[in-house]
């Protein structure tokens, strides 16, 4: 839901392998903002997907079994904002253990900043000004942090993690995504021709980080839509937030 | 550093809209005056329903017409309007947490640390209110829709029981409440939609009505069952025809002043 940019939104909507595959939108990150709402149903037109959002806030409106729909679709799109209110709210609707079946069922999981960072073990957040670690849901075993291209002081309280005994993980620019299938890492792609992401770890001398460079998919449009007709069992993608996505509240 | 008197006191508010008509802005009168400050310092949590907007400005507009000092704290945009929360709750004179969902409300505060910090505020004479969730949320049980139908769900435990909001407008969540009380949750309150309640310490003290017939319901369990016995509450009318529309204020004002009756002139 980058504006102006829908390289990969039309990147996870590939990966479904679906004409118009079904896809649910939670703006949890955000308090459920209108706005957010919106510009999700903009970008998700009726002509090429068949959309649907979760509110959590007024549960009490929508009559619907929350399970049984996000089951039933090819595609759940989560949003940023507070990623520990996105957690603490899931796990009081048991959103956290139903994530996991659809993951487990095939579902392709994808989100944006906090949206992307709710999916690891470790995440690094900066919502509270500093930035600082929090617990995922732990469905792919590393850390993460979005945002690394735009936000020095992210960077470094990664690193400093990293050498204080945090896991291994990744870092992603705004506008990079890493797609995972089940708990590998299937492809780098980005929106913008210089996003890219990193892997991180611990070595003896300090952190050791490789690049790992991001296909570009404004040139290779043609080749994406061809990726993913029979999409594994697991297939998360974590965008490394395309636009400030915190800023979306 | 508090303002008042350092009795933890909580009001909790069966159904409010910060609006500008009577009832509505007899309770929030009645709220400003019982923190006992001149200009009390107001906050607003208007996290069970996620910051929005809307109810925000709605808060700012009706304060705005009195002596206070109003802010509102958004956990969803603490990135771009950083505030130090223990600190700016404890200089409170008034915390007022909006409605929404009360699932949410507590998942949420437990998460940022704020179970914790308004416990604090609490106990530091701090008056705490609140609406709906943001009403239940105090008690050790509520009875909300949060997940879709009526349930029981947990709260903050700062008071003692269950909470019912909405008494009669919502008779599903009454007879939820009823059957669960029944059924072993501790004994509590049914607060109608304009009616409000308020504790000191756990002990509750006034029942007050900002709208005619709001009614504040105990409810016990008896050995025929659940048992409702209405309190009588205090009517907050004759604030009503205070500031009942700012126009007729103004003249009525305007005729005192022509026969010579002093009036302190309302900011």
């Amino acid at each position: 839901m980058e504006r102006g940019n829908p390289l990969l939104d039309n990147y996870v909507l590939g990966l479904t392998g679906k004409v118009r595959p079904r896809v649910c939108f939670l703006p949890t990150a955000s308090g459920d903002a209108d706005h957010y709402v919106v510009r999700f149903y903009q970008e998700f037109a009726k002509e090429r997907a068949g959309a649907s959002h979760l509110t959590l806030f007024r549960r009490d409106r929508a009559i619907l079994s929350v399970r049984e729909h996000l089951l039933s679709q090819d595609l759940i799109y989560v949003g940023g904002g507070s990623l520990v209110s996105l957690i603490g709210v899931w796990k009081a609707h048991g959103i956290d253990e139903i994530m996991r079946e659809a993951w487990e069922a095939g579902v392709v999981l994808c989100g944006l900043s906090a949206g992307a960072l709710c999916w690891f073990t470790d995440s690094v957040t900066a919502y509270y000004g500093t930035p600082e670690r929090v617990d995922g849901m732990g469905f792919l075993p590393w850390s993460f942090t979005a945002h690394y291209d735009t936000e020095p002081e992210r960077r470094d309280e990664f690193h400093r993690l990293l050498c204080g005994g945090m896991r291994p993980g990744y870092a992603a620019d705004d506008g990079a995504a890493l797609h995972f299938r089940g708990l590998a890492l299937h492809r780098v792609v980005s929106s913008r021709p210089l996003a890219g992401t990193s892997s991180l770890r611990c070595g003896p001398h300090g952190v050791l980080e490789e690049r790992i460079e991001a296909q570009y998919l404004g040139e290779a449009k043609a080749q994406e839509r061809a990726v993913g007709t029979h999409p594994a069992p697991g297939n998360p993608v974590a965008g490394g937030g395309p636009i400030a996505a915190p800023a979306l509240a | 550093m508090t303002h008042n008197s350092g009795t933890p006191r909580i009001v909790a508010l069966g159904g409010h809209e910060f609006r500008s008509s009577p009832p509505e802005r007899a309770i929030v009168r009645h709220l400003l005056e019982l923190t006992g400050v001149e200009n009390p310092r107001v906050c607003l949590l208007p996290t069970a329903s996620g910051d929005p907007q809307a109810s925000i400005s709605d808060f700012y507009s009706v304060l705005d017409r009195f002596e206070c000092l109003p802010t509102h704290v958004s956990l969803f945009r603490l990135e771009r309007e950083w505030v130090d929360l223990r600190a700016h709750l404890l200089e409170q004179d008034l915390v007022y947490a909006a409605g929404g969902s009360m699932l949410n409300l507590i998942a949420i505060w437990r998460a940022h640390g704020l179970a914790e910090i308004m416990h604090d505020v609490w106990e530091a004479g701090v008056l705490l209110a609140g609406q709906s969730a943001g009403a239940m949320c105090w008690f050790e049980h509520g009875i909300t829709s949060s997940a879709g139908q009526p349930r029981a769900a947990e709260g903050l435990g700062l008071l003692p029981g269950t909470l019912c909001v909405h008494y009669a407008r919502d008779p599903g969540r009454r007879i939820l409440l009823l059957h669960e009380i029944e059924g072993g949750l501790p004994a509590g309150y049914g607060i109608d939609d304009g009616a409000g309640l308020l504790f000191e310490g756990t002990k509750p003290v006034e029942a007050f009505a900002g709208s005619r017939g709001a009614r504040v319901v105990r409810v016990e369990s008896s050995e025929e069952g659940a048992h409702e016995m209405v309190l009588r509450p205090i009517s907050l009318r004759h604030e009503l025809a205070w500031s009942a529309d700012p126009a007729l204020a103004e003249m009525r004002q305007h005729r005192r002043a022509k026969a010579g009756i002093g009036a302190r002139r309302r900011r």
